[in-house]
């Protein structure tokens, strides 16, 4: 990381700053209930950023937030307020604070947390994303990627993948808004996804493979529930991505070099 | 003597627990906690035979050759196992069948063959007998806990009787189906190891890496 005024809460923030459209776009849509969901879950994460910030002088972090806004904007509807906390809960303490907070997962928590809450209560029905979420997602990205917090290969990869499957007749019309927020809030997380070149293209277009895949083989899916499966699957894989690429990288360079 | 038999018998309860510590047996805790009876029988069936086990390879440790003791350890326990199995099927059939091929599997688990290895080949019978019951009691009290954790948060249920009333019921309780599954289990294992790591710091491992020291740029 350059050094300098850049540190883990100034990406935390420009990460923030960048999914801001996201998150008044959906506040838009989903209005007061949204507002209610969202704040319980910044408070409920914040609380927990706070225990281990006691237990084990883990400073808390703004990454918070945009865990708490993938979450508002994924979690299945009609679950309790028990059952929510058991799977927030679980998502960022074992995918994130137990590692020693963002920043050292090697999963994103808000991922986890979904699906751990789809496989837990898989009766509750997933949300639908509104269109306009998902085209406020684009410009998050662009922004991302711009200010060098989100990777640009991850997107590229994606897109590319996914373009291949629209190519090839995949209709992919209806998952198009899920698509693009669970990219913006779920794949392109700074920590979570590949750190090499060639690792995140191949992160990007595992995802964008995954989820054509599953969009095209897997009979009654939500579009959320593909995209959360993609997302985790491609950052379970993100870690063997790199090591490809490192692995050719390394082969290149004997070749080269002698 | 007596009271080091008594350290013999506490101490694989938590502070050397042979799952918990030593990530021994863990195949068979994962596969039959789905329910609080099956792990109950597991843990009874694991028990007995890792008693009798100690006590009948102590007995005979001066005649086994060191060559082929494996051999003579997994003979030993294999005969034991079969012994429980079809006692388990002439008296629990019901439950036999729920943990199917997991009994037989004991004769395979780490933890039987680990403490006839280490202990039970080196010692007189009655603390040989007196350690592996102290290991079995270890390895039941981590198949209890995870088992009445999974049953209760599974299906609302213990030893099959409704504790909380499900909503299918008409109660409240909605089941964590992911409960029953078997990533469950590897949570709950994660969780305990940690909780008890947490109580007692000794028990943590070094750490692999050391983090580089890092400071901010003009500094």
């Amino acid at each position: 990381m350059i050094r300098g005024i850049w540190d883990r809460e100034t990406v935390a923030l420009i990460l923030v700053a960048a999914l801001a459209p996201v998150a008044v776009l959906w506040l838009a849509e989903a209005r007061g209930a949204g507002a209610v969901r969202l704040v319980s879950f910044v408070l409920t994460i914040g609380i927990l950023h706070l225990l281990f910030m006691l237990a084990r002088a883990q400073p808390p972090s703004a990454a918070a937030l945009v865990t708490a806004l993938a979450l508002a904007v994924f979690t299945p509807e009609g679950l309790g307020p028990v059952q929510l906390l058991l799977g927030i809960a679980f998502g960022v303490v074992t995918a994130e604070l137990a590692f020693g907070g963002w920043g050292r997962n090697i999963l994103n928590p808000a991922t986890v947390a979904l699906a751990f809450l789809g496989f837990g209560f898989p009766a509750a029905p997933w949300p639908d994303v509104a269109v306009q979420v998902g085209w406020a997602a684009l410009p998050a990205l662009a922004f991302g990627v711009l200010a060098g917090v989100m990777p640009g290969g991850v997107v590229a990869g994606a897109a590319l993948a996914l373009g291949a499957a629209s190519a090839l007749g995949l209709p992919l019309g209806p998952a198009v808004p899920a698509l693009l927020a669970g990219l913006a809030l779920l794949v392109c997380d700074p920590v979570a996804s590949a750190s090499t070149p060639l690792g995140r293209w191949l992160n990007g277009a595992l995802f964008g493979g995954l989820a054509a895949a599953f969009l095209a083989g897997w009979d009654g899916a939500h579009p959320v529930q593909i995209v959360v499966s993609a997302a985790l699957l491609a950052a379970l894989a993100a870690p063997l991505l790199d090591e490809i690429a490192i692995a050719l990288w390394l082969y290149r360079r004997r070749r080269r070099l002698g | 003597m007596a009271a080091r038999l008594w350290q013999v018998l506490t101490d694989p309860l938590v502070r050397q627990n042979p799952v918990t510590l030593q990530i021994l047996g863990i195949c068979s805790a994962l596969a039959v906690t789905t329910a609080l009876d099956t792990a109950l029988t597991m843990a009874v069936s694991l028990t007995v035979v890792v008693v009798l086990a100690a006590g009948i390879v102590s007995a005979i440790r001066r005649f086994i050759p060191s060559t082929i003791r494996l051999i003579v350890q997994i003979i030993v326990v294999a005969s034991l196992v079969i012994v429980i199995d079809q006692v388990l099927q002439a008296y629990f059939f019901e439950i036999s069948k729920r943990l199917s091929v997991f009994v037989s599997l004991i004769t395979t688990n780490c933890l039987v063959l680990g403490r006839t290895e280490s202990f039970a080949r080196n010692n007189p019978p009655l603390p040989s007998m007196i350690d592996a019951l102290g290991n079995g009691l270890g390895y039941s009290l981590v198949l209890i806990v995870i088992g009445a954790t999974r049953e209760l948060f599974g299906a609302g249920s213990l030893m099959g009787v409704q504790i909380l009333p499900t909503v299918d019921q008409g109660g409240w309780f909605t089941p964590l189906g992911l409960m029953l599954l078997a990533p469950s289990a590897f949570f709950l294992l994660g969780g305990l190891v940690w909780a008890i790591r947490s109580a007692r710091p000794e028990q943590a491992e070094a750490a692999e890496h050391v983090a580089p020291a890092v400071a901010e740029a003009g500094r």
